[in-house]
């Protein structure tokens, strides 16, 4: 795999990670991104599947607490 | 008479609207306190009106709600109310809490420059979920007050006297506080519960003072 090749896996498994975490949301609940807008799981799923600019911030956000999930930065924190 | 504490909270879409409503709870608070207050709500939060009561009464203590970004802050309907170029100079020497997305990127830097003023904000865009059952009703949606109570506790211990420092502290308490009842509620098989953490953990981490942080009001 090249790295062109290795970037693309990648980013397909964080958006399918992303994706999962959203998908178990009840449909009645709605995010607030910001000055991005309100948005029910169906309109944050099509945002991260096209890849736009809402969906890259929702990305970003869920991305930052997965580091930090896994990192044992979360858990740091919350025994603190 | 004591300091002024200035409120603007704009109401034209779900999130001002929710973020109005918390701050009326913060507007009830000081009146139990007896705090001199002013709050511009809805369509009153333009440009004009505010550094105009600004210029004329010099509140010391400023509560922005609405929508920003790193380099302003809006009022209603996306109306700059203030940025790198437009009335920072009348914060000089002020406490301003913007509840509002990414402004602690650039204008809280801007804001606290050369003066003995703070800035507490966000590097990161203010996020929460909310209930879509009550988003006509924010009073009744408890899943959007993991959210919003920790960032009111800014502005509610600031009016207790307490420094932005400390503020700043216990509000970030209170959301470690929520993350872990949202842990146990994960626990007991509340669905989606594990999808509020992130959003939570984003206004953890991207909560900041810029500034004194030894200021109070």
């Amino acid at each position: 795999m090249n790295k062109q090749e290795s970037e693309m896996a990648k980013e397909k498994e964080v958006k399918e990670l992303v994706l999962a975490r959203i998908s178990v949301m009840p449909p009645n609940y709605k995010l607030s991104v910001g000055n991005k807008g309100t948005f029910t799981k169906e309109e944050i799923i099509n945002h991260i599947k096209e890849r736009d600019e809402i969906g890259n911030q929702i990305i970003g956000i869920e991305m930052n607490f997965i580091k930090a999930l896994t990192s044992g930065k979360l858990l740091e924190t919350l025994n603190r | 008479m004591g300091e002024i504490l200035l409120v603007t909270r704009p109401k034209f879409d779900d999130a001002t609207e929710y973020l109005s409503y918390y701050a009326s709870l913060i507007l009830k608070e000081a009146d139990n306190l007896r705090i001199e207050k002013k709050d511009f709500s809805g369509k009153e939060v333009t440009s004009k009106n505010i550094s105009k009561f600004i210029e004329k009464k010099n509140p010391k203590l400023i509560f922005v709600n609405g929508h920003g970004d790193p380099n302003s802050l809006e009022g209603d309907e996306g109306e700059i109310i203030f940025s790198v170029q437009k009335n920072v100079h009348l914060l000089k020497d002020k406490l301003l809490y913007a509840r509002a997305c990414n402004a602690g990127l650039i204008f809280g830097k801007e804001m606290v420059k050369n003066n003995g003023g703070c800035f507490i904000g966000y590097n990161t865009p203010f996020t929460f979920w909310i209930d879509g059952k009550y988003s006509a009703i924010p009073a009744k949606d408890t899943l959007a007050s993991l959210f919003l109570m920790p960032s009111n506790e800014i502005v509610n211990s600031l009016i207790k006297g307490h420094s932005a420092k400390s503020s700043n502290e216990k509000s970030k308490k209170m959301m470690i506080e929520n993350m872990k009842k949202i842990l146990q509620m994960e626990e007991k098989n509340e669905p989606g519960a594990m999808g509020w953490l992130g959003a939570l953990w984003n206004n953890y981490e991207g909560q900041v003072v810029h500034g004194n942080e030894e200021m109070y009001f």
